[in-house]
């Protein structure tokens, strides 16, 4: 029973009709069906790995579907690069970055437009942009170099880039799952005025419910590659759209975990470090965390998380202070000896950093066990093992991925992070020091996840949690701090702060100090 | 493209199958030879007739099959001085450097032996055993030199590797020139001739190097796929970062592709000038068996980092270069068919790869969609 949006008298401005497609062994769309009305914003909801990357990367000319076809104001078009679709108008910004680091943001806008083909008129080009930032409230400094910007700002950088190139359609691929809440606020704003002021079309892809409320009119909602509805957002509810996200009623794991703290297993002592542009950005922090302890660290990006979690892990050296490790010193240890003595690390960047794209599922897990002698007996990796313990990972993880034999670039990112933190957390490490381990993830997924933290700490691991969500941190912890250039602004038992608090520390409205 | 009610379009392909892989291989040979067939049409004879005198010479006839097979084993050292760290993600463009280190480090044992003085010298196991390992250690050192740069500070391994070639090509240059400490008795520009005593047994007609290469193909291939230490390898070469990870340390890994690429370059050095008969000395020509070494990196690649897969890929291109080589001569040809016919092999087998990427695929259209969307008039 699929609710089916009344028919439209105006023909949808773009569409798509039986796409299906197909990656070894999994099949990623399934005759899918997709109707864009000119001037609305169309959502397209689903879970991870559920196929909206893939249709619209379809939809941009990126991919060729197996089958179906796709229509431009009723015309059928067949893209064969990215580059005729950006000719018929329509724009695309990626779940990552596409931009070139070392260049400014004006040469950035300008590089690949139509206009730009022999000389640049870079002062023409500038004031054009500038009345384009104007109009939608833009605040980006064209002279930055790209690498100083914050997500967001490279964010809207893209946006730019495409509504420069004159797209009447823009397709956002999880543009708030990088964002702050603030920036979350301006883009949504800045989308409205899009499709009010000019007419522009854009096709919204999301897993956040709330984003969808507020901007989209219409949605498809995919499941598994299949359409499982297509909507009107004011006639549904939230429940009514988990259910066709999710198929069935959501039944979130509850886990209870006693609180017993025990001995200290992670000891910090005046920690600093520099980041990669040679900044002090970790400045003095000192904590503990104990046995049987999830301490949440809150913090808007780019305040030190990254460098305490990377300092911990050994990937950063300390600039001064001292961490010690079940009471071992270990500021000066190799990252191998810290997974030895019972690290545990999640990275935030599962696909860059935890994972190796081209090798198989059961390779990955080597990454964690290329050392453990019961592994790699005599030197030689012991592939019956490995591959015996991927399938367990894979099965008490729910990870949806057709054999352990398959490359992780074919997994979904969702579905990548429970195999990462499956990989992890089956060493039982004394010390897990998890980075955004939900940025990303579905709603089910993400539960699953903040699950598999509570028993990590009922099994007695001391667990360091590292991220921007505040209802995850309120959900999971014991203890709550707030990380503010590079410093603690506090860290206080749970029950003694709310998150409106918590909002102002990582704002920067300097509370009591740790 | 349309034909009927199916659509014949080209898509990207994933990893290909072996057998493709080898059928590719095969028919990347063939359109070498035949694009390669025109510059041996000459008025008396036909193609046909210099590819019988080419093969013929290189694989049928007893002294060429030995050049061919001499040859066939140095390729194969360079290739695995290339691949070991190409694996690593790194690449060792150093091979003529490192080769030329070997020769010298070779010739080194036998000199301090003073057998350029004696003309004979006296030898036993422990100096023809040293003169392979003082040149597994040479090609080793300069490797390492650069693994250490590379390591410790990020220095680029190719602009390092490319000028140690320039530095060791004189530094040969400097030993066998008139005056040098290897020079011959004649001084004509070549070193002197390695003594009887100092040429190593020839168990089947070949060195004992190359069994040593043949074996070596077959452990670096294993270990690649089964140790620990191929699989540390591996990773960092497909993901310093995500090898960093998971604790493999980045100085090792680039220290020790580099140091046993850089022993396998060594070897290929004793291999070519103090292991194969016929020779014994470093030549005036050392250059252009110093550049041959390039045709490692060749095979490596075709081979797509498989040190077994390079055998068959050194055989071909040792036996193309002896044989056209050959042919040349035999036949008048213009100098220099040899390279040519190698030039187009390399470009036929990236060609091939390029289109290992790509698949046709034939398929019935989509029917026509029931709640088509309405088309304007006049659009088709």
């Amino acid at each position: 029973m699929t609710p089916e949006l009344e028919h439209r008298t105006p023909p949808p401005v773009l569409a798509a009709r039986g796409i299906t497609k197909s990656f070894p062994g999994v099949r990623a769309l399934d005759r899918v069906d997709l109707e864009v009305a000119e001037g609305e914003v169309h959502a397209v909801l689903g879970q991870n790995g559920a196929g909206k990357t893939t249709l619209m990367n379809i939809l941009f000319g990126l991919i060729h579907p197996d089958e179906g076809e796709v229509y431009l104001r009723g015309r059928r078009v067949r893209f064969r690069s990215p580059h005729d679709a950006l000719a018929s108008g329509i724009g695309m910004v990626h779940q990552t970055r596409r931009l070139v680091p070392a260049h400014t943001v004006l040469e950035n806008l300008v590089l690949g437009h139509p206009r730009a083909r022999g000389l640049l008129d870079l002062r023409r080009a500038r004031q054009e942009l500038e009345a384009l930032c104007a109009r939608y409230g833009v605040h980006v400094d064209l002279e930055a170099r790209v690498w100083q910007l914050s997500e967001g700002e490279k964010q809207w950088v893209e946006i730019l880039k495409a509504l420069y190139a004159g797209v009447r359609i823009l397709i956002l691929d999880e543009p708030t799952s990088a964002l702050t809440p603030p920036e979350v606020q301006a883009l949504l704003r800045a989308l409205r005025a899009l499709v009010d002021q000019d007419g522009v079309t854009v096709v919204l892809v999301t897993h956040k419910l709330p984003v969808v409320r507020a901007v989209a009119r219409t949605v498809t909602v995919l499941r598994a590659g299949r359409v499982a509805a297509r909507l009107s957002v004011s006639d549904t509810t939230d429940h009514e759209l988990v259910q066709h996200m999710v198929g069935q009623e959501v039944t979130l794991p509850t886990v209870q975990a006693p609180d017993r703290r025990g001995p200290v297993v992670l000891e910090v002592e005046d920690l600093s470090a520099y980041n990669d542009k040679g900044v002090l950005s970790l400045r003095g922090v000192s904590f503990t965390v104990h046995e049987g302890e999830i301490v949440g660290v809150a913090g808007v990006t780019g305040n030190g998380q990254e460098e305490l979690a990377q300092v911990l892990a050994g990937l950063r050296p300390a600039v001064s202070g001292r961490v010690r490790l079940l009471g071992r010193d270990v500021t000066h240890l190799p990252t191998l000896d810290r997974w030895r003595l019972g690290l545990g690390y999640v990275p935030a960047e599962r696909t860059e950093v935890a994972s190796v794209a081209a090798l198989s599922l059961v390779e990955n897990t080597g990454l964690n066990y290329h050392f453990d002698p019961e592994f790699c007996p005599r030197g030689m990796l012991d592939r019956t093992r490995l591959e015996r313990l991927t399938r367990q990972i894979l099965a008490t993880f729910r990870v949806k991925a057709p054999h352990p034999y398959v490359r992780a670039q074919h997994l979904s990112g969702g579905n990548l992070q429970k195999l990462v933190l499956g990989r992890v957390l089956s060493r039982q490490p004394r010390l897990l020091v998890a980075h955004l381990p939900t940025q990303g993830l579905d709603v089910e997924a993400a539960a699953f996840v903040r699950a598999q933290l509570l028993e990590a700490k009922a099994r007695g691991a001391a667990v360091l949690l590292i991220s921007e969500d505040l209802d995850e941190i309120f959900a999971v912890s014991d203890r709550v701090g707030a990380l503010y250039e590079g410093r603690f602004v506090a860290l206080v038992p749970r029950n003694e702060v709310d998150p409106e608090t918590v909002g102002a520390w990582m704002a920067g409205s300097l509370g009591r100090r740790a | 493209m349309r034909i009927g009610a199916y659509r014949l379009s080209v898509e990207r392909a994933e990893a290909p199958s072996p057998a493709r892989v080898a059928l590719g291989a095969l028919l990347a040979v063939a359109l070498a030879l035949l694009l390669a067939s025109v510059l041996f049409w000459t008025p008396e004879s036909g193609p046909w007739t210099a590819y019988r005198i080419a093969f013929g010479y290189a694989f049928a006839n007893p002294s060429g099959l030995g050049a061919t097979v001499h040859r066939a084993v140095y390729l194969l050292l360079c290739t695995l001085a290339f691949l070991i760290p190409l694996r690593g993600g790194l690449w060792n463009i150093g091979l003529p450097g490192q080769v030329y280190a070997g020769a010298l480090a070779a010739f080194a044992v036998p000199f301090w032996a003073g057998a350029r003085e004696l003309g004979s010298g006296t030898a036993g196991g422990v100096a023809l055993l040293s003169m392979p390992l003082a040149a597994a250690l040479a090609g080793a050192a300069l490797g390492a030199l650069v693994g250490l740069l590379r390591a410790k500070l990020a220095v680029n391994e190719i602009l390092v590797t490319m000028m140690l070639n320039s530095v060791m090509f004189w530094l040969v240059s400097d030993f066998i020139k008139e005056g040098g400490a290897f020079m011959s008795a004649t001084a004509e520009g070549e070193s002197f001739t390695l003594p009887e005593a100092f040429r190593p047994p020839l168990p089947l007609g070949l060195p004992p190097s190359a069994f040593l290469g043949l074996a070596a193909a077959v452990v670096v291939d294993f270990v690649f796929s089964r140790a620990a230490a191929g699989y540390r390898v591996r990773t960092f070469g497909l993901n310093p970062q995500a090898a960093r990870y998971a604790g493999i340390d980045p100085v090792r890994v680039s220290l020790w592709v580099f140091v046993l690429g850089g022993a396998f370059s060594g070897l290929a050095g004793y291999h070519y000038f103090a292991a194969v008969p016929g020779l014994y000395k470093i030549p005036t020509n050392y250059g252009y068996y110093g550049d041959l070494s390039f045709y490692g990196i060749i095979c490596a690649l075709i081979a797509r980092g498989s040190a077994v897969g390079a055998v068959p890929m050194a055989l071909l291109f040792a036996g193309l270069s002896v044989g056209g080589r050959f042919a040349q001569g035999a036949l008048r040809l213009p100098f220099g068919v040899d390279y040519a016919i190698l030039g187009l092999l390399m470009t036929t087998f990236v060609f091939s790869h390029l289109v290992d990427r790509y698949r046709v695929v034939w398929r019935p259209t989509a029917p026509a969609p029931t709640s088509a969307p309405p088309r304007p008039e006049g659009a088709r």
